[in-house]
């Protein structure tokens, strides 16, 4: 129990680490960096991140969930789906980026 | 006749800059900060004239000139061919750019650019100046001997040519015999060939029965290739060529087109072999349109080199002139898909050109990325996938494949061929409306 203790707190302490790097490099971002990178995903997902279809909408989901989901994929043992290929097209810090652009996008409107 | 950049302005229609903003007001449009003529109406051009007047908040005017009323789709065309899609489910007015974004979409061609001079010579209106100039305008085929696109259709820009092609292959024996060419790579849309020369064996082969068992005998699809081996979704396609279709393709590396007589429908190789069919169908090897080449802003590949950090001509006599899309010559795919991208990297430029802003900043270089995406039907019913992210290498100057982003399907499947209608539905609509 202790064990899982301690691993949880490191755990805990990384994540605090992640989540607090990202918030104090975005303040010196250039915010249309991050839309370029973020347009690149527009062909499928839509302009303002509203897909039409079965595509998943990007538009105003939590920065961090979408980076989590996006590094999952880039994290697959072996690249599967079309989306864990495109995953593996960017660094870490590109992830993060494209998610914090679509996390401050309205959660619902037109394309 | 000679215009001015102001009286060119003045030309278009006022209720496309009446309209136009979706973001920014009415005053900005008045004064538009810089102006950006854009050549061709195409996945690059349109992208790039909603992109800039989205992103500029209508600070800067774009004026799109296309000699065409609309632009019809050559992705998903290939489906043109088995009747799961007409023409105008492919094709594209520009009223959204005009009316949603408030692009002046001019209908002309252009001819010629003077680049040290800032000049664009048009068909119609003559000589006009300009802030800056895009190029977009696609591909144009070489010249082969003997061959008549009346009788022997390419089908490679879709439209009228993949009708035409429709009706052959319908009215073709059952059993007969399909020629198609590839052309040498670069060309547009690499799984292209592959895919259309697997949808004609799903057509002939259900046709003749072949495919069920009712029919004994084989239809041929014959695919002489300029290249030495298959171009993309080599796994795939290797599959469908040996086992789906084993008895129906015979796929044959290496064969360039010498020359094609029109009438008796035979291709003729540089081999010395010739190859006769009931429909035959030669996609020529391209290169960059003629206003590039006729401006000297082609280099000995006869594509457009071009910085992929802006897209901006390397001919550094042409300031303020950019190519984008199938014409530029960087070594990233040739695709509808890719030529969006590629538009909005631009996009982005322009408009930091335009506000005195650079586009060599550290944190841009580090995040210049490209991709593509891309769904080929294999059958009636079933398609695969192809996917690739390009990214800019500060060191080399040039975009690179990022190691892993490469990957194809699996397999075809029915899954893959509903996603390929969500896949170009979402990018039609990020291209033109």
């Amino acid at each position: 129990m202790s064990a899982f203790s301690t691993g949880l707190s490191s755990k805990l302490a990384i994540i605090s680490a992640i989540v607090i790097l990202p918030l104090n490099s975005a303040i010196a971002e250039d915010p249309t960096v991050n839309r370029m990178i973020a347009s690149q995903c527009a062909q499928c997902h839509g302009t303002k991140g509203y897909a039409r279809g079965s595509i998943p909408d990007l538009g105003g989901d939590e920065a961090k969930d979408q980076a989590d989901h996006l590094l999952d994929m880039k994290g697959e043992d072996r690249a599967e789906d079309m989306m864990d290929h495109q995953a593996l097209g960017y660094t870490d810090d590109q992830i993060r980026r494209i998610a914090q652009y679509y996390s401050t996008l309205p959660e619902s409107g037109d394309d | 006749m000679s215009l001015t950049r102001r009286n060119f302005i003045q030309m278009v229609p006022a209720s496309a800059a009446a309209l136009a903003l979706t973001n920014g007001s009415s005053a900005k449009a008045a004064e538009p900060i810089h102006h950006v003529t854009v050549l061709g109406g195409g996945f690059a051009g349109c992208t790039i004239a909603k992109y800039i007047r989205m992103w500029s908040d209508g600070e800067i005017a774009v004026t799109l000139i296309e000699p065409r009323p609309k632009h019809v789709s050559s992705i998903m065309s290939n489906l043109i061919l088995n009747k799961r899609l007409k023409v105008a489910d492919l094709s594209f007015e520009y009223n959204d750019l005009q009316l949603k974004y408030g692009v002046n979409v001019v209908r002309d061609k252009a001819l010629q650019i003077n680049g040290p001079e800032k000049l664009l010579k048009l068909k119609g209106a003559g000589w006009i100046s300009y802030d800056s100039l895009v190029v977009a305008a696609g591909i144009k085929f070489d010249k082969i001997s003997g061959l008549d696109y009346k009788k022997i259709p390419h089908a490679w820009i879709a439209g009228g040519q993949s009708n035409k092609l429709r009706n052959q292959i319908n009215n073709m024996p059952d059993t007969g015999t399909f020629v198609m060419t590839v052309p040498k790579a670069p060309y547009r849309c690499p799984p292209g060939p592959y895919e259309r020369a697997c949808v004609v064996a799903d057509i002939l082969g259900r046709r003749s029965g072949y495919l069920d068992g009712t029919g004994s005998t084989p239809p041929r699809v014959i695919v002489l290739d300029a290249n030495d081996g298959i171009q993309a979704e080599k796994g795939t396609f290797t599959r469908a060529f040996n086992d789906l279709y084993g008895d129906i393709i015979e796929y044959i590396p290496n064969a360039q087109v010498e020359s094609v007589d029109s009438d008796d429908k035979i291709v003729y190789t540089t081999d010395g072999m010739n190859y006769q069919g009931d429909v035959v169908n030669v996609i020529p090897t391209h290169h960059a349109p003629q206003v590039l080449k006729k401006s000297k802003l082609t280099g000995d590949s006869g594509w457009a080199d071009v910085d992929p950090v802006t897209y901006a001509t390397t001919n550094t006599l042409f300031q303020d002139v950019y190519v984008i899309g199938d014409a530029q010559g960087t070594n990233q795919p040739k695709s509808g898909h890719m030529a969006n991208a590629q538009a909005k990297i631009c996009a982005d430029s322009i408009i930091r050109t335009a506000h005195g802003q650079s586009s060599y900043t550290e944190e841009r270089l580090q995040n210049i990325t490209t991709n593509s995406a891309c769904f080929s039907p294999i059958t009636y019913d079933k398609a695969s996938w192809l996917t690739a992210v390009y990214s800019y290498n500060p060191d080399t100057g040039s975009m690179g494949l990022v190691p892993g982003s490469l990957g194809e399907a699996h397999n075809w499947s029915t899954g893959n061929f509903n996603d390929m209608f969500d896949w170009s539905n979402n990018l039609f609509a990020d291209t033109f409306k």
